[in-house]
């Protein structure tokens, strides 16, 4: 592989290229659905090919190709150059990028027991066990169950002389159980909604979850929001759960930190930001209890590696310390725009596209405090648990989630469980009302495996640590 | 039959014939896509592939297993439907899976243009500059893409199906914007490049982008509304989303749940899935290679029919209406080619009927709060305006809204004869746009 990696650096340079990258990706997946008892889908899937991207006349180029015979793959290094060079039909500055140490090196995820040796049988058993159990609860007329295995193995080889190679492995699922009513949908997910929790690492993944163990409480619970209320509208103080403020921090932190679309690379498909470059060490986020990282080296997190496709080695560096906007997530031609090095954040989703900036382990910080004592703390207020929609604007401001399911705060005590319980905010305002973080005890990294960007489209797996967190005066309730 | 598709069908007949099971189908999907993105008013990306990649289901008894590569050598085919065999005596037996479906004839349509397959690196950077142009001779900044795709889909099994079609696909994208908050956009879907004015639709986004500058505020309420037709498109693609199939109807999760002959729309409002339409995009038969039959969804606001497969063709007592998606798919059948009626307006007409209202260019981040009355909240972007006394007023900064689009929908008072096309080259909506009589905006940006 290296050879064929090397020869298509070689012939990029050979063709005009003045920076050449190539990546072997090869990645097998494993799906199994299981819906109402019936298993729905057994899905095995493999792709692999060769990705060259190329800086020629000063811009970009890229082509990739699925044939791994030398001379498709020279001829598509070539092409790679031809097209950097139509780029520059249109005049713009040369690309610069930030310096990146020169590499050789093998990085591998943890896995305990590699899920593609257990079987489809086992697998399938305990998919169907879990929703047997969820469909003895009356009420519950849906049910659906879900695991998902990746492989990924990854060369890098570049013009500055790096080669390196990568090999990860990663496990998800979860289960859901949905009660209909008369024009309601209420559905109840457990670890996740949306695909489950996922992590880097196998079978045992799979096995702490104890999808079977959680099926009787995720039913009841769907079973009990058909006669549940709507949730109240108004403004309330709200405690949100750490699954929910994982893709709070995901929407609202992690994309407007990403300097390309702060820079406007995104702004005719995923949109800006509203952070300007000069935000930098002066805009105050969010209050002093929030502090956010970007994490490449949390161990068995979706979000980590060992170099990102850049060659840029994993890193953790500070987005928000202590409530003021400290950092972006960047490239090596981003980072130059803010005097920087990069910090490791380029990722692609496989051998045909090219890396784009994409979140890594993106946390807020846990703070003190237990969940009970918080919520003995809150007089009149709202929980809520478990995405259900989610909405933001073009820069990354106005933004509306609905969650699963919520409960009544009342002097410190839940109350009455609620239905669709949704809320809105302005973002800096939001994080500035944020008032307390659960302690490290009830702090977990949250696998999401569906983040969409550019253009292809590309799916990025990442996560998010995240504990419950208080927000003081947010509108609840919207349409209701 | 051109030389890709006799290439994709002789992969296919191998694939069904390798696999070692009571029944097989194979799905092979060739093709080659190159995008050109601009921003800042410069190329920043430019990227091209080629692939093809075959998809195995099989089945023994009533057991489906499905397993994919990309890669064709008989090494990695034989692995391929070996993998798919091994799947299917995996699962438990499906008593309600009716089989593979029998062949039937598709309706042939010649879907791809030759400027489009001309169309190179070169061309689209051509392109570029000259929507670039137009906002930089303004003093404005264009980003957006240029992306030209060429497919061929070929499908068979062994029960006799043996189908294939191919098609090209331009889609450019262009957002002008400017530094007092305006901004405009202009889109362009076609199978045919030859058709593409690049000039003329960076003018159109620059020109909305001036016009939008130094927008205000608008006080949270339910307005009277004109939706341009990309603003529709996405109501219409959650319609589909949530409601247009068999699977959503028979859960109890859709709209049209319980509702088949009743008028629920308005009566001015008529949404059908045709992918035999002379001007459809896509293939004219769906993942089984089914032919996809028109399926009037709702007739002069009166609930139809839902789009099926053969799965829930079968489980629901209902024709096979030939819109199955790839398989193992845990969606159901989907409509990919909707059309919305067109009505006698201009979209000036319908602006000129509204006393005080708002108009949306299109929306952003639109997502499903709840499924069966299609509560959507979302985002206005690229051009939002007040409407008072009949005309575009002043601009607004993009709101928020949250709304049943069942209800928008019961009170439409007006389409345009003009549609668009919004999507892409394998199924794209065809719609008006429309004036709505309420629409709840929750919220705006900063």
């Amino acid at each position: 592989m290296r050879e064929l990696l090397e020869a298509a650096v070689e012939a990029a340079t050979s063709a005009g290229a003045t920076y050449t990258d190539v990546r072997f990706v090869d990645t097998t997946n494993e799906e199994i659905s299981v819906a109402n008892g019936r298993v729905e889908g057994v899905e095995s899937s493999a792709s692999s090919g060769i990705g060259v991207r190329v800086i020629a006349e000063g811009r970009w180029g890229f082509a990739a190709t699925s044939t791994l015979e030398p001379d498709d793959v020279t001829r598509t290094a070539r092409q790679a150059v031809e097209i950097a060079k139509a780029s520059a039909l249109v005049a713009a500055e040369p690309v610069h990028l930030s310096e990146v140490p020169i590499v050789q090196d093998r990085w591998e995820s943890p896995c305990e027991r590699d899920p593609f040796d257990i079987s489809l049988e086992d697998k399938i058993a305990l998919l169907l066990a879990a929703d047997e159990t969820m469909r003895a609860e009356e009420a519950v007329s849906l049910t659906k169950a879900h695991l998902g295995f990746t492989r990924v193995r990854k060369h890098f080889a570049s013009s500055i002389g790096s080669y390196i190679e990568q090999r990860y492995v990663e496990s998800g699922g979860g289960i859901v159980a949905y009660a209909i009513g008369e024009g309601d949908v209420l559905p109840r997910s457990y670890p996740n909604s949306h695909g489950g929790d996922w992590r880097q690492g196998g079978w045992e993944v799979i096995e702490a979850f104890d999808l079977a163990g959680n099926a009787a409480r995720v039913a009841d619970q769907a079973a009990q929001l058909l006669s549940a209320p709507s949730c109240p509208a108004g403004e309330l103080d709200l405690i949100i759960d750490g699954s929910q403020i994982a893709l709070q921090v995901h929407e609202s932190i992690g994309h407007p930190t990403e300097l390309d679309r702060v820079l406007g690379d995104e702004a005719a498909f995923a949109g800006t930001s509203f952070l300007r470059t000069q935000d930098l060490g002066e805009l105050r986020y969010g209050s002093e209890h929030v502090t956010v990282t970007a994490d490449a080296t949390v161990p068995g997190s979706l979000g980590s590696f060992g170099y990102d496709d850049e060659g840029v080695p994993a890193q953790r560096d500070y987005l928000i310390k202590d409530g003021l906007f400290t950092g972006f997530q960047t490239s090596r031609e981003s980072a130059v725009a803010i005097g920087r090095a990069s910090n490791g954040c380029m990722r692609a989703d496989g051998w045909n596209r090219i890396p784009l900036i994409r979140m890594t382990t993106v946390s807020l910080e846990p703070g003190d405090g237990s969940f009970d004592d918080l919520v003995a703390d809150t007089e009149d207020g709202l929980y809520v648990e478990t995405n259900n929609s989610w909405s933001i604007d073009d820069r990354r401001l106005n933004f509306q989630f609905a969650c699963e399911i919520g409960w009544e705060i009342k002097n410190g005590k839940l109350g009455r469980m609620v239905k669709s319980p949704n809320y809105t905010g302005i973002t800096p305002k939001f994080w500035n009302a944020c008032d307390a973080v659960c302690s490290q005890d009830h702090w977990h990294v949250w696998g999401l495996p569906n983040c969409g960007k550019g253009e292809p489209m590309q799916v990025a797996h990442v996560a998010h640590g995240a504990a419950p967190a208080r927000f003081r005066g947010v509108q609840v309730g919207v349409g209701k | 039959m051109n030389e890709q598709e006799r290439f994709a069908r002789d992969i296919a007949a191998r694939a069904v014939e390798m696999t070692d099971a009571h029944q097989a189908e194979a799905v092979v999907a060739a093709g080659s896509v190159a995008l050109t993105r601009f921003a800042n008013n410069l190329i920043h990306q430019n990227v091209a592939e080629t692939d093809m990649q075959v998809s195995v289901r099989a089945v023994v008894d009533s057991r489906q297993g499905v397993a994919s590569t990309n890669h064709l050598d008989d090494a990695s085919l034989a692995a391929c439907c070996k993998a798919a065999a091994r799947a299917a005596r995996s699962a438990p037996k499906d008593p309600d899976f009716p089989g593979l479906p029998d062949p039937q004839p598709v309706a042939q349509a010649d879907r791809s243009r030759q400027a489009s397959l001309d169309f190179d690196a070169n061309a689209r950077a051509r392109a570029a500059r000259s929507i670039i142009d137009q906002s930089a001779a303004r003093g404005l900044t264009a980003a957006g893409a240029v992306r030209v795709a060429a497919h061929t889909l070929a499908i068979a099994n062994s029960r006799g199906v043996d189908v294939a079609a191919s098609n090209t696909g331009i889609k450019v994208t262009v957002l002008s914007s400017g530094t007092h908050g305006g901004s405009g956009w202009a889109s362009f879907t076609s199978p045919d490049a030859a058709e593409l004015a690049a000039a003329a639709l960076g003018d159109e986004a620059a020109t909305l982008a001036e016009r939008s500058a130094d927008p205000g505020g608008l006080e949270p309420g339910s307005y009277e509304v004109v939706l341009a037709p990309e603003a529709v498109a996405d109501i219409a693609d959650f319609l589909a989303y949530v409601g247009f199939s068999a699977r959503a109807v028979a859960e109890g999760r859709s709209f049209m749940s319980g509702h088949a002959g009743e008028k629920v729309l308005s009566e001015m409002l008529t949404i059908a899935d045709d992918a035999l339409a002379e001007h459809a995009m896509g293939p004219t038969f769906d993942f089984e290679g089914v032919p996809k039959q028109r399926v009037v969804l709702v007739d002069g606001g009166v609930i139809g029919r839902p789009v099926t497969d053969s799965y829930w063709a079968a489980r629901t007592g209902s024709p096979n209406t030939g819109h199955a998606l790839p398989a193992p798919n845990p969606y159901g059948p989907m409509p990919l080619n909707l059309e919305i009626a067109p009505g006698e307006a201009t979209i000036d007409e319908l602006v000129a009927g509204v006393k005080r209202g708002v108009y949306v260019t299109r929306f952003h981040y639109v997502n499903v709060e709840e499924p069966v009355p299609v509560v959507l909240t979302g985002m206005t972007r690229d051009g939002t305006f007040m409407i008072e006394g009949g005309r575009l007023t002043k601009p607004l900064k993009n709101l928020r809204f949250t709304q049943s689009m069942v209800d928008a929908l019961a009170d439409v008072r007006g389409i345009t004869a003009d549609r668009r096309f919004v999507g892409g080259e394998m199924g794209a909506s065809f719609v008006p746009g429309l004036r709505l009589g309420s629409f709840a905006f929750t919220g705006q940006t900063d």
